[in-house]
């Protein structure tokens, strides 16, 4: 799942400006999960913008929508027919659905409230935590199923660098050093031998190397 | 001058502080009338949003009460509620707005002393931080406008 | 004036409005029986609302069970004759034709308000309970006596025109008048208590010559907030508060002078002990309190323990002796006790500065008339007589006896009987066919798509309200409130005239949503809705605004801002109201079966009870055969022939068609609720497993035999407990006449460090059994070792008895336990007499052990686990409430009986199997069960299937469902909203607080002056 936590409430003040008719858009995907962007964080924030606006004497027209999914454009099509009676666009989406929205809608402002953070889990209520980098070549299979480069600060590919120091990274006690749990976990599964076995140096192109990336699925297109 | 006489909603608890406000009528304790009460099942039943909108729409403090420590009806709306309460005060806090206009308490339902005190010492608390800077906004602006058109 | 209904439905009489009284009443009419309580006085409550706390949980319990039967909540089933008396009784059980008085109470109790303006400006004319003046400010204990009116002692006014001007409420009668009554009822129940012993009748306690010797009960009145000073303890004479207090207990009983009774009243040592704690926790140090008895009665549940505390924790101090005189300490108001001790020879004297008399319960002359007018027989000691077997059973068939008046007791033995004796009383009812929700109701009529058309009602409440409220100018504000049609005020909105306006209202002006402006909806919501329900719309379509308790009562001081704050209130409730829709209530079927575990006389007989009722049973045994614990006895103390009984008891259970006896069965597992409940077992031999379903769980467990490894006990032939020795006076009665000589040892393995409580039945035991050995060789020469004899109630003639007969009583501190030795055939027992102060040896055939019951601690600690039920620290089940519910327990639908509960008599146990019938026939009344309608709703639609729901709710109740929506089973859910609140797509709303009725409220409250 893609996570994402809400800007401060000064940045978003800052960019809508004075501009009074609001259509604050929120997804029912992933920020609705993580907390971010659902409809619940939408009225929130449509209540602390109102009353920000208030305050300094003006009322805003803020009109609330969340959309089941904002990067796919039979969803944003539902925007159309509220889109002119805004100033401007707030999205509560990751950074896909926002530009999803800009594709169809090119010739309206539109700010995002929120910042995208990473592909992560949820490690409990509350709580997201980084699991993937979209490297475009998996090498879970390689490391007992713990990902060195979305895990391991430095995405080394060959065990620990010198920094490791009782499982804890030197980046902060609180992150795990990742070759210490691959290495656990190797050891759980009785392969420790695997550790011996040197990653290649990893193709790149995969991941931003070869520019941005598209799927494409022939039979679906 | 007329002194300023705050709004205050508080969100109580059916099981204990809504309980504890009949106690105190029970007892012909004598508290501030600006306190009005919404009745819920449970201080965890309070939504973020309910406390932002009653800011929003101008009331001056907002409490919500909820069962003791470890006594909650629910097991623990109680402790999820201290947690919302505390989000809402930083969401408060961005904005410039003084997060002590709201307040989380606690009591048990035969309080009824304790709920007068709080309804007490609250509506002093907020009727020395003044109007909710949100409605004062407005009305500034409407007054502003209404002597504009008056020139 | 003379009255006469021929009652088509059957009704049950219950005379005398005490706690007995009331409880069996709620019993009866929660079963939806029909009820006439009658009450000699102008209020029921009866003694209990004198007191200031009930032991052992020191609190008011009076609080909470008055207002379930004020006219506000009471079921339409209880019909309440204050200042009453039956007068005369024929017929036969089933249908007898009864007549009563009622004295003329000069007001009219449907106009009555209680608002006190009479008894302001003609106090002389108006009758209210000492110390419960409801208009009092402090007084909390008891504010509203039920029926909340007052009565006019007319003899005493003067003034009878101004008085009846005097009235807001148009209610006083000038002329009201002496009423007879006729009805015919099915069964009678006598509830009608016990006085307490007058000790001015004795000189030399002092008792009304020094104003500083007072009785219990009136210490009780001086230490309670609604008594006569208020709270303060202060001493008559001169208001000052004591310093050293002193309690004398057993005045007036177990005594064998003038004005003296023989019998133990059984609560006095408990209440002494309860006032000096409580007077020990106002005030710590400041006051000394002594008490001086001749055998700490602490028998009941957990009561030792009390004790213990009262001397540990609070510092009482305890002096065993019974002085014979309270002396006045001139000069000044002080008093001295002369008393002597075993520790020191001669007279100590100390003075005291108060002194109460723990003084017991009597007969009343009353209600010896009334046992002559009913024909019941009464016991030597002029109590009601019943059988052993049949606890609240008169001579007389139809005619039931509960809490005192049967014997002397504590409010939680009393509150047993009188649900024993409302089990009793319905087998001469018709079973009911049970009440389902919609009995008798209207259609509802279908609201949705119409614009809110909204009444309001504000309640003027007497003075209550529009004493600080401007009613008119909250009734004319309210009429401008968006979607309001109607708005009128409602003068006693609760009194049956303003409910029928409300609802004719509703019809005539077409109203699809009404407001009421009233006390509290924690009290009234329930009225409220039933009114408008009546009326053909939703229950939920109602607000009630609390202007009363939330606003009149706490503003009063500031009409204008009361005003104000009421104009909000009702704004709050018509904006949140005409957000509301109606809801639907969730039902289910009651399961009518139970589920009785155990086999013993408390099993059995619950099993009976309900079994001629015509409910299903199924009574789970864990062992091989029906009898438990009485299979091990043979007579009781009244000499009956106790396996006799069993084999009837077994028999006719085997026999009953309603009952399915499960022998060898093993609980296993348990799930459900309150007519929903399934539990499995393992049932032998093979051990195959087998589901039960049933509504009721009956609690039956037993307790055992204790056979501590003390005293030589299996380790020399002359050893036995009391059990052995019943059994060898049955069957080798010519070996028993040989023995010359037998020493009885009292509390072993009771009352010590490891099991601090009393086995309660212990005491009786040995009397009972030292009187059959004396019965066998008079010659005997029997010893009982003892450390306090609590032969309680009407066992105390037996202890007069074997004391009479020569038994010799020695008694022992627990640090100084007699000793045994082996003597050849016979046993050398050691102790040190009190009296002489030296040790004794006395070489005994026998040597008998009181050794009484323990808990079945694997047991109950297993079935604890599995259906989640609470216990004691010694092992035995625990009650709901120790006072109010001693036979419900904390999991609703589960009812305990007999030893399982606590140590007890087959008496005791048959009064508590019966009880727990009348309970469950409470609870399995109906034929739904209604889940209420403040559940979590899931908007399939807008659920993002996040778990959010799933992990916040403190039940574990929401579930993500195979359409890929959370979803939450309305049976299991306890309507907190926890969920709807955390919900980040805002998917959840609980029925009843959804966000816009909420937000709509604030709407209400907040909207801005444009």
């Amino acid at each position: 799942m893609i996570t994402a936590e809400r800007k401060p409430l000064a940045e978003i003040i800052d960019c809508i400006g004075e501009n009074r008719r609001i259509l604050l858009v929120g997804c029912n995907e992933c920020v609705t999960v993580c907390a971010a962007g659902g409809r619940k964080e939408v009225a929130t924030l449509a209540s602390a913008l109102q009353m920000n606006s208030m305050r300094h004497g003006k009322t805003l027209d803020i009109r609330e929508m969340t959309l089941e999914r904002q990067c796919d454009p039979e969803y944003v099509e539902q925007l159309a027919p509220f889109i002119d009676q805004a100033d401007v666009i707030v999205s509560m989406a990751c950074g896909c659905g926002v530009q999803e929205v800009v594709r169809r809608f090119r010739n309206k402002r539109i700010y995002p409230a929120v910042n995208t953070k990473f592909m992560g889990a949820s490690e409990g209520p509350g709580v997201w935590a980084e699991r993937c980098h979209g490297c475009g070549n998996c090498l879970l299979g390689l490391t007992g199923g713990i990902c060195p480069i979305a895990r391991c600060s430095k995405s080394l590919m060959n065990g620990p660098c010198g920094g490791s120091s009782k499982g804890k990274c030197e980046i902060g006690s609180d992150v795990d050093c990742v070759w210490q749990l691959i290495w656990d976990r190797l050891k759980e599964l009785g392969i420790e031998d695997q550790y011996e076995n040197v990653i290649m140096a990893k193709d790149w192109s995969t991941e931003r190397g070869g520019g941005p990336r598209k799927i494409v699925r022939e039979d679906l297109a | 001058m007329q002194t300023f006489e705050p709004v205050i909603v508080a969100f109580c608890c059916h099981y204990c502080a809504y309980t504890a406000a009949d106690m105190a009528g029970s007892m012909r304790l004598s508290y501030p009338a600006n306190v009005k009460i919404v009745r819920v099942p449970c201080s965890g039943k309070v939504d973020t949003i309910h406390m932002m909108k009653a800011l929003e729409k101008g009331a001056d403090g907002v409490l919500v009460a909820g069962c003791l420590d470890g006594d909650c009806h629910f097991k623990n709306g109680n402790t999820k509620a201290v947690r919302r309460v505390a989000l809402v005060q930083e969401t408060l806090k961005e904005l410039g707005i003084e997060p002590e206009r709201l307040s989380m308490v606690t009591m048990s339902a035969g309080m009824g002393t304790r709920f007068a005190q709080i309804a007490t010492d609250f509506t002093e608390e907020i009727r020395k931080l003044g109007p909710n800077p949100v409605c004062a906004g407005i009305e500034a602006k409407a007054a502003a406008g209404a002597v504009a058109k008056a020139n | 004036m003379t009255d006469q209904t021929t009652d088509q439905n059957k009704t049950v009489l219950v005379i005398g409005g005490g706690v007995g009284g009331i409880k069996a009443a709620m019993d009866l009419s929660e079963a939806s029986q029909n009820v006439l309580l009658i009450d000699k006085a102008a209020a029921i409550g009866g003694l209990m609302t004198q007191l200031d706390r009930t032991f052992p949980t020191n609190n008011c319990d009076l609080c909470t069970i008055s207002p379930r039967l004020s006219a506000g909540s009471r079921q339409q089933h209880i019909e309440l004759l204050p200042l009453t008396q039956l007068t005369g009784l024929s017929g036969e059980a089933g249908n007898f034709t009864i007549t009563m008085t009622s004295a003329p109470r000069y007001i009219d109790l449907e106009k009555c308000t209680a608002c006190g303006e009479c008894h302001k400006k003609y106090p002389e004319c108006v009758r209210f309970n000492p110390g419960l003046d409801h208009r009092a400010p402090t007084c909390m204990r008891y504010p509203q006596a039920t029926p909340q009116a007052f009565s006019i002692d007319m003899a005493a006014c003067k003034d009878v025109d101004g008085l009846v001007k005097v009235c807001p409420a148009n209610a006083i009668l000038r002329d009201d008048t002496e009423k007879q009554h006729t009805r015919t009822v099915s069964s009678v129940i006598l509830a009608t208590g016990a006085e307490l012993f007058d000790p001015g009748k004795l000189d030399h306690l002092g008792h009304g010559r020094y104003p500083n010797v007072v009785t219990g009960l009136e210490y009780e009145r001086i230490m309670s907030a609604s008594g006569p000073t208020l709270g303060q303890l202060v001493r008559p004479s001169d208001g000052k508060q004591p310093t050293r207090v002193a309690w004398i207990q057993c005045a007036g009983s177990r005594g064998i002078n003038r004005e003296d009774v023989s019998y133990c009243s059984s609560v006095c040592c408990m209440y002494a002990l309860k006032e000096a704690i409580v007077t020990k926790e106002r005030f710590q140090d400041d006051i000394e309190t002594t008490i001086f008895y001749m055998d700490m009665r602490t028998f009941g549940k957990d009561y030792e323990a009390y004790y213990q505390r009262a001397k540990d924790q609070y510092g009482v101090r305890m002096v065993r002796c019974r002085p014979h005189s309270i002396i006045p300490d001139q000069p000044g108001d002080d008093l001295a006790i002369s008393y002597a001790t075993d520790a020191g020879a001669g007279l100590t004297t100390e003075k005291f500065d108060m002194v109460v008399l723990s003084t017991g319960f009597r007969p009343t002359a009353a209600a010896t008339q009334l046992a002559a007018t009913l024909g019941i027989e009464l016991n030597p000691h002029h109590f009601a007589k019943t059988q052993s077997f049949q606890p609240v059973t008169t001579n007389k068939p139809g005619i039931y006896v509960c809490g005192v008046f049967e014997s002397p007791k504590d409010i939680p033995e009393t509150m047993v009987q009188a649900s024993a004796a409302a089990c009793m009383a319905s087998k001469h009812l018709p079973r009911t066919n049970g009440a389902t929700e919609s009995d008798d109701l209207p259609p509802e009529r279908d609201v949705t798509g119409e614009e809110p058309r909204i009444g309001v009602f504000v309640c003027d409440c007497g003075q209550n309200i529009g004493g600080a409220i401007d009613v008119q100018s909250v009734v004319a504000e309210a009429a401008k409130y968006p979607n309001v049609v109607l708005s009128e005020m409602s003068g006693h909105g609760c009194g049956k005239e303003a409910l029928e306006r409300i609802q004719q209202m509703v019809v005539e002006k077409n109203l699809n949503r009404v407001v009421i402006g009233a006390c509290s909806p924690r009290t009234h919501e329930e009225l409220f809705q039933q009114t408008i329900r009546q009326a053909g719309l939703n229950k939920y379509l109602v607000a009630v605004a609390n202007i009363r308790d939330q606003n009149a009562w706490v503003h009063a001081g500031a009409p204008e801002l009361a005003t104000a704050k009421a104009k909000k209130q009702i704004r709050m409730a018509v904006f949140g109201v005409a957000e509301s829709g109606p809801l639907k209530e969730y039902l289910l079927p009651m399961n009518k079966e139970i589920l009785v575990l155990g086999g013993g006389v408390a099993g059995m007989n619950s099993a009976l009870e309900l079994a001629d009722r015509g409910f299903k049973v199924f009574l789970a045994e864990r062992n091989g055969r029906l009898g438990g614990l009485t299979a091990l006895v043979r007579r009781n103390l009244e000499g009956d022939d106790v396996q006799a009984f069993l084999t009837q008891l077994v028999d006719r259970t085997n026999a009953h068609e309603n009952i399915e006896v499960i022998t060898n069965a093993i609980v296993v597992d348990h799930q459900g609720m309150p007519g929903k409940f399934t539990t499995g077992f393992q049932i032998g031999p093979r051990m195959y497993y087998r589901a039960i379903e049933h509504g009721a769980t009956v609690m039956a467990t037993g307790a055992l035999a204790r056979r501590p490894n003390q005293y030589l006990l299996d380790r020399h032939k002359a050893v036995m407990t009391q059990l052995d020795l019943d059994s060898l006076l049955e069957d080798q009665s010519a070996q028993v006449s040989e023995w010359q000589s037998l020493v009885m040892i009292q509390c072993v393995g009771s009352r010590t460090a490891d099991n601090p409580n009393c086995s309660r039945i212990c005491c009786q035991t040995a009397m009972k059994n030292a009187l059959r050995l004396l019965d066998l060789n008079p010659d005997m020469r029997i010893f009982v070792l003892y450390r306090d004899m609590r032969t309680f109630g009407f066992s105390e003639d037996a202890y007069i008895e074997a004391r009479r007969r020569g038994v010799i009583f020695v008694r022992y501190e627990s640090e100084t336990p007699p000793q045994a030795e082996a003597a050849g055939a016979q046993v050398a027992v050691r102790f040190t007499d009190p009296i002489l102060g030296r040790p004794v040896e006395v070489t005994a055939d026998r040597l008998v052990l009181s050794t009484g019951l323990m808990a079945d601690d694997e047991t109950t600690e297993d079935l604890a686990a599995i259906f989640h039920l609470n216990r004691t620290e010694d092992g035995y089940f625990l009650e709901e409430h120790v006072k109010l519910k001693p036979v419900d327990m904390s999991v609703p639908g589960f009812f305990v009986a007999g030893t399982a509960h606590s140590p007890r008599t087959i008496r005791d146990s048959i009064t508590q199997a019966q009880a727990v019938a009348a309970r469950v026939q409470a609870l399995l009344a109906r034929n739904t069960i209604n889940l209420g309608a403040t559940v979590a709703r899931v908007d399939a639609t807008k659920c993002a299937t996040c778990l959010a729901c799933v992990r916040a709710c403190p039940y574990q109740v929401p579930f993500i469902n195979e359409d890929r929506s959370s979803e939450i089973d309305p049976a299991k859910c306890h309507g907190c909203g926890i969920c709807a609140a955390e919900c980040p797509a805002k998917a959840i709303q609980l029925s009843r607080f959804e966000d816009e009725p909420i937000l709509a409220q604030l709407e209400g409250l907040l909207e801005r002056i444009a």
